[in-house]
């Protein structure tokens, strides 16, 4: 199975984004606990592809590997300035606490819903990988 | 179910103690809209809330952010938050994000009014 979402930057845009992990998801027999958590990654990813892309997104899903190691694999692709991912802070409660600006959770969320997550970032493409076991990461 | 749309109500069950049932996407909207009902709440006295999320299902880390605030305006005022009724994954979230550590996370409301009632301001 494969799908593929053109997204145009619109309040909420991210919802059809999730509303898909949940039907591609349950299509793969995953628990509702871990489409719920590769529902939120994705809204996540599509937050900041709305945030620092520069217009529309690209969401790609699709099922990978042999029979008992299914996964679901989101990508989110953006046209944006990029930025360079090993530099990306991962954040913490101890950071925030007492800061006014509290933001910045995207990334630190999605490596930690996900079984696996790679990003690729240059000028002009950012394309965002994530992959969530339909069973528990082998 | 329309999960854009925020279905919220407030009441005060007891002196000091009020309580939030929050149901829809968690996102900027309705982190505020819950964020006002708080703010209302303890206006009104309550220093002690609960925030009942039966029928949230997805958030995300801006909405998430606003309930960090609640928490510490709870905090500066010497009060207490509460959640209950939390999916998996927004626990984890919650864990993630540090609200799990100044904030106690109830399974169900009877059972957190139970637990909070004896510690609201009576």
């Amino acid at each position: 199975m494969k799908v593929a979402l053109h997204l145009p930057v619109v309040p909420n845009v991210e919802l059809v984004a999730a509303k898909a992990v949940e039907t591609f998801g349950g299509a793969l027999g995953m628990d509702q606990t871990r489409i719920e958590a590769a529902s939120v990654a994705m809204v996540e990813a599509c937050l900041n592809a709305m945030e620092h892309g520069g217009g529309q997104m690209v969401v790609r899903m699709s099922d990978d590997g042999p029979a008992g190691k299914t996964s679901l694999v989101i990508e989110v692709e953006d046209q944006g300035a990029g930025f360079d991912p090993d530099k990306a802070p991962r954040n913490s409660a101890s950071r925030v606490h007492g800061c006014t600006s509290k933001r910045g959770w995207g990334l630190t969320l999605i490596r930690e819903l996900m079984d696996e997550v790679q990003i690729q970032s240059n000028p002009g493409r950012t394309l965002v990988r994530m992959r969530k076991y339909v069973e528990n990461a082998p | 179910m329309n999960e854009e749309q925020m279905r919220l109500s407030k009441d005060i069950v007891a002196e000091g103690f009020g309580v939030i049932a929050a149901a829809g996407y968690i996102n900027n909207e309705g982190g505020q809209a819950i964020a006002d009902a708080a703010t209302e709440l303890i206006s009104g006295g309550c220093g002690t809330l609960l925030i009942d999320l039966e029928g949230t299902r997805i958030i995300n880390s801006i909405g998430v952010s606003i309930l960090l605030e609640i928490m510490e305006k709870l905090l500066e005022d010497k009060g207490q938050l509460a959640f209950c009724n939390l999916t998996p994954t927004i626990s984890k979230t919650f864990e993630i994000m540090g609200l799990v550590q100044y904030a106690t996370i109830f399974p169900d409301r009877d059972t957190a009014r139970s637990e909070l009632m004896g510690n609201a301001s009576v």
